[in-house]
């Protein structure tokens, strides 16, 4: 079997090296990918540890927050910690799940020196949470990988409901570190070295029923849990420090086939272009080794993003018997209906009532609410600059600025977490938007005064005024140019009038050029066809 | 006695909880195991259909939880006083895959 | 002067009164210990210091005139079982795995006991662990019965009966996971209680079964165990142990009342077990016959399932105590083979090496008995029999108010008498069933074995969180039989009584 399985490997390696891989649009047209994610998320917002009342710090000098009981010292006993339970209890409210009245801790054993007790505590066949779900807007070109569903062919956007299976609790390993070895890691090292400061941090794992379908749906998932999470406020869900980490279970079938295929476990998929990559190349990789007649072997994966490939991290011969047994060390949990009723008054707005409200408030798009959403900081920084104008007719051009340049902004400056950090205020903004809605600058002159708000920390009508940007729009001045230019082009006016109208572009050009980018496009289009179309 | 364990189950079992066995000790306690096991029979012939289980003795205790508040922590020192080996404030262990894997 | 018959009110008498001082009682009980200990090995830590520092507060306490304002222990020479923590003593479990390992931090049954005045004179040996009946299992080697130092005195908490009935302590504490309070109590012929489970604090205690253990007094008088039952639940449910719960009563309060109109219980099928010495049997029925003459009714009555509990005991114990000791991996403290080429043979040496024959025994049995598909053949029905045996003790409280039963099938038997483990887990017959089921139970001396004259205790068992019953029930059965007495040949000549 072992044997078997390393010539396999070695053969899918070589041929992988010689071979073009297919695309993963044309695998999807003839496998359907069955995706479930496993994602942690450390309740980093917590004062202290799950068990004991050691401080959650990240970055402290090695074992300074250790205690006899995240140190697994003889004789400890946990003692949870109320906060965590009230931040799951939100988390199943906010993923739409039901919180169980009555639950327990268990112990997972396995022995491992990064878990002092050489057992986990986490929950048995009843969590916390249970049978949730989350709704995904897909569009895009994305959306036109479910060959299987007639919506997302025809209209290019679908809804996939994905089922959450259960969210439950449990506690963090610490830290290792491999010397030795290359880069740190764990093959080749001589030793390693073990700080317990992380052993205990409260955890919550979410686990998805396998109803995803696309790396791009499973990339929306995880997006938007983050959003959630961030929301109800539980966790500072950083992909980069591990406070929000994600595993994938991949299978193949054929399109029709209803039989599940054997699954491969993905890691280290550390963020969302990692997420979508990672199983994008799995399933690429189990299609190609299928399509061969191949074998996909349970195995655990590792993707790693610079090779743009998974490797093996290990084999599962047989299922891992991890001899769950309940707890004894801890009483059991009965979840009563006024105390979810308590932590439900807690429940801030969620992101998918938020973009509800922008859409029915504001009259934005779905499309453009969804996307203000994505982020805390620019879904409020909309907010205020409603707040101070009141919807109006700016609420589409706004969302639309906030969503394409300022996202954009925040996107290249990711330590940039408030807006208030930068120049750019509400009341500017609303400005930089009224200019464009009134036709005193183009749009393209709009984008140089985000940045030199930004850059100068100056109102927009300054910058215009400095720049001498004011755009003309006066009917006669534009008039003599827009005469002027067709007199200097009588061919081209000629060939125009024949049929080739392509060449008003030209026009405006040459209209633009001697107004120095001042003249209303809007304005000089007018003329132009007016004058040549008589 | 009934065999319920073989030596290859205990090896399996010994290799589990990361414990060293000889030969010879395997041999032993695969005769010690499945003499304590064939004395356990009364629990597998019991009629329990219907009851329900007793994980937690006494008293119907739940919901037991502390507060989110901060208590003293060790110092490094205090953590790391009983470590067979230590470096740079952390626990040390000897290479996690040994030889050729 | 002697102070090692003496029970803590006494000693609180005479140190109130002026007849000596604390120092001199911890002093006292230190030489007592080198004299006496070595031939006995009931400690395997002693911390003078410790008892002597103790002492300086008391007798401050007693020059200020504050002594009625310290605990119930105040001035009395206490120890404590070597798994239970005291920061900067070792901690060892009698195992060689954790030979040099230095607590940093105290468990809290240790630390109510010394807030209650008490002078701590060290730590006991014990069962490595606490898989025993007999200290034998001890890594550093065995405890000797002070009545015959042929016999062991039982186990697990085989020293702190010991030192008890030697006069090397006035109280001590054990922890009772099966039996291991109550039956070297028997053996010794002292007073052993195990609480109900929840009244004592497990924190800082090293755990075996954690649905099981459960930490109490030993003492040669029922007062003395009161007392340090009183001290030991001061402070109220301990924030650190989730199944520790308040508890408010005086285990004092009830003891001098009597029997007259309690309910006492006696259970036949345990009076007919197979293999329960005529020795001990007569004993018993005498118990019984001295509560009825002291005005008790005496009430058969039945518990159908606790011949279950031993095999129960056998699955739930060895299944938590697997998973309890997997932190002794030689990564954080505790025995480590040097030199290992990686860690999974540091791993397997150092555990090896560390755990003694029955603690290498039960971790290989619990983690069979958790594997897949075995799980449910045995654990789970396990914890289905325990609600049946609970269901039992509820249905005989409704009947009485305390039960009557042997402790042990037998006296203390000689060093190396009993070699195969099933045998050995005999000796818990009358006693697992309380663990199971969560209720409290004692051993109080009853006499000497007409064959044997060896000690012999009765068990006497209260409903769950009524512990007071047997008390009240102990304090009669001692007035009849005379409080235990230091082990004779234990017993020093008082200098305050030699002239009487």
């Amino acid at each position: 079997m072992l044997l078997q399985w390393l010539l396999h490997s070695l053969r899918s390696i070589l041929q992988r090296l010689v071979s073009n891989v297919k695309k993963l649009e044309e695998v999807l047209q003839d496998w359907e990918a069955v995706i479930g994610l496993e994602v942690h998320a450390e309740l980093t917002t917590l004062e202290t540890k799950m068990f004991c009342g050691c401080k959650l710090e990240f970055g402290a000098d090695p074992n300074t927050h250790t205690c006899p009981v995240c140190l697994g010292l003889p004789g400890a006993l946990p003692v949870p910690n109320r906060a965590a339970i009230e931040s799951i209890v939100l988390a199943g409210l906010a993923t739409n799940c039901d919180i169980e009245q009555h639950s327990m801790f268990y112990r997972k054993n396995y022995m491992y020196p990064d878990m002092s007790k050489n057992f986990q505590i986490t929950q048995g066949p009843v969590a916390f949470c249970m049978r949730g779900h989350l709704d995904l807007e897909v569009d895009g070109a994305a959306a036109k990988e479910r060959v299987d569903l007639k919506e997302a062919q025809e209209n290019g956007s679908y809804v996939a409901h994905i089922g959450i299976e259960r969210i439950h609790m449990e506690e963090d390993a610490g830290k290792m570190v491999h010397v030795g070895g290359g880069e740190g890691r764990i093959a080749g090292a001589t030793h390693s070295l073990i700080d317990y400061n992380r052993c205990g941090t409260p955890l919550i794992e979410l686990v998805t029923e396998p109803e995803l379908r696309t790396p791009e749906e499973a990339r929306l998932f995880m997006q938007k849990l983050r959003q959630i999470y961030l929301a109800i406020g539980i966790s500072d869900c950083s992909m980069e420090e591990g406070s929000l980490r994600c595993d994938g279970n991949v299978s193949l079938r054929r399109r029709g086939e209803t039989k599940l295929g054997t699954k491969t476990e993905l890691k280290n998929m550390n963020s969302f272009k990692n997420l979508h990559d990672g199983l994008a190349y799995e399933i690429c990789r189990q299609a190609e080794v299928l399509e061969e007649g191949g074998i996909i072997y349970q195995e655990t994966r590792h993707w790693d993003p610079s090779k743009k490939r998974t490797i093996v991290m290990r084999v599962k011969e047989t299922a891992d018997d991890y001899r769950l047994f309940p707890e004894p060390d801890m009483a059991p949990f009965d979840i009563s209906r006024e105390f979810v009723e308590e932590v439900r008054q807690r429940l801030p707005e969620l992101p998918d009532q938020k973009a509800k409200r922008f859409e029915e408030d504001y009259g934005l798009s779905a499309y453009d609410a969804r996307h203000l959403v994505e982020h805390r900081t620019t879904a409020r920084f909309f907010e205020e600059c409603m707040r101070l104008q009141g919807a109006g007719e700016v609420a589409k051009p706004l969302a639309n600025m906030i969503i394409n340049d300022v996202a954009a902004y925040l996107n290249t400056n990711p330590e940039i977490t408030d807006l208030a950090q930068t120049a750019l205020t509400p009341p500017r903004a609303l400005e930089l938007v009224t200019l464009i809605a009134q036709d005193k600058i183009s749009s393209k002159q709009g984008k140089e005064v985000f940045a030199a708000i930004l850059e100068e920390d100056k109102d927009p009508a300054a910058i215009v005024a400095d720049r001498g940007m004011e755009q003309v729009s006066d009917t006669g001045a534009i008039e003599a140019v827009v005469d002027g230019v067709l007199a200097a082009f009588p061919d081209k006016v000629e060939q125009y009038k024949g049929g080739k109208t392509g060449l008003l572009g030209f026009f405006v050009g040459q209209c633009m050029k001697e107004m120095k980018g001042q003249g209303n496009p809007k304005v000089i289009n007018e003329l132009l066809t007016q004058k040549l179309d008589s | 006695m009934t065999e319920h364990v073989t030596e290859k189950d205990v090896r399996n079992i010994a290799a589990y909880v990361r414990i060293g066995m000889t030969d010879e000790e395997v041999a032993a306690m695969t005769v010690d195991l499945n003499n304590i096991i064939d004395s356990l029979k009364p629990i597998t012939e019991y009629d329990l259909e219907g009851v329900e289980p007793t994980f937690h003795p006494i008293g119907g205790m739940v919901n037991v939880v502390r507060s989110d508040n901060e208590r003293a922590s060790f110092t490094q020192e205090v953590a790391l006083e009983n470590a067979p080996k230590q470096e740079d404030g952390s626990f040390l262990i000897p290479a996690i895959l040994g030889g050729g894997e | 002067m002697n102070f090692t018959s003496l029970s803590a009110p006494e000693i609180q008498n005479g140190l109130k009164q002026g007849d000596f001082s604390a120092a001199e009682v911890a002093q006292a009980s230190i030489d007592h210990i080198a004299r006496a200990d070595e031939q006995l090995h009931s400690y395997l830590e002693f911390t003078p210091e410790a008892a002597l520092e103790a002492a300086k507060a008391v007798d401050a306490a007693l020059a200020a005139g504050t002594f009625d304002e310290l605990g119930p222990l105040a001035g009395v020479p206490v120890a404590f079982k070597d798994n239970m923590n005291m920061e900067g003593t070792h901690t060892t479990c009698s195992s060689h795995m954790l030979e040099n390992y230095v607590s940093p931090y105290t468990a809290t049954c240790v630390e109510r006991v010394l807030q209650a005045g008490a002078l701590p004179l060290g730590k006991l040996n014990m069962d490595e662990f606490a898989f025993g009946s007999s200290t034998e299992t001890s890594y550093f080697g065995p405890t000797l019965n002070p009545w015959d130092l042929e016999r062991v005195p039982g186990g697990s908490s085989g020293g702190s009966a010991a030192a008890v009935a030697a006069g090397l302590a006035t109280v001590t504490l054990g922890s009772d996971t099966g039996g291991s309070i109550r039956q070297p109590a028997s053996f010794c012929g002292v007073v052993g209680v195990k609480p109900t489970y929840g009244v004592v604090s497990r924190y800082g205690v090293v755990a075996f079964g954690s649905s099981l253990d459960q930490v109490g007094p030993f003492a040669r008088t029922v007062e003395d165990a009161a007392l340090a039952l009183n001290a030991l639940v001061a402070g109220g449910k301990d924030r650190m142990d989730c199944t520790s719960q308040s508890i408010n009563t005086d285990f004092t309060a009830n003891l001098g009342d009597g029997v007259e109109g309690m309910r006492i219980g006696i259970v036949p099928s345990f009076m007919e077990a197979e293999g329960l010495d005529a020795e001990v049997k007569e004993r018993i029925e005498e118990a019984a016959q001295k509560l009825k003459d002291a005005g008790a009714e005496i009430i058969e009555v039945e518990l159908p399932n606790a011949q279950a509990a031993m095999s129960a005991y056998y699955v739930l114990g060895p299944c938590e105590a697997f998973s309890n000791l997997a932190r002794f991996d030689s990564v954080r403290y505790g025995y480590c083979v040097e030199g290992c080429k990686d860690l999974a043979e540091q791993y397997e040496l150092s555990r090896a090496g560390g755990f003694g024959l029955e603690a290498r025994r039960r971790i290989m049995l619990g983690s069979y008995l958790l594997s897949s598909g075995v799980y449910d053949k045995y654990y789970y029905p396990a914890q289905q029999v325990r609600t049946l045996i609970t269901q039992d003790y509820t249905y005989a409280y409704h009947k009485v108010d305390c039960i009557l039963a042997p402790v042990s099938p037998r006296t203390a038997f000689k060093f190396g008498e009993i070699n195969d483990p099933t045998s050995m887990y005999l000796s818990d017959m009358f006693t697992i069933s309380i663990n199971i089921a969560g209720n409290g139970g004692m051993s109080v001396p009853v006499g000497l074995g007409a064959e044997s004259g060896l000690p012999i205790g009765a068990q006497l068992i209260s409903p769950a969180f009524r512990d007071e019953n047997m008390f009240r029930v102990a304090a009669e059965l001692e007035r009849c039989y005379g409080a235990a007495p230091v082990a004779p040949a234990f017993a020093q000549v008082d200098p305050a009584k030699a002239g009487e």
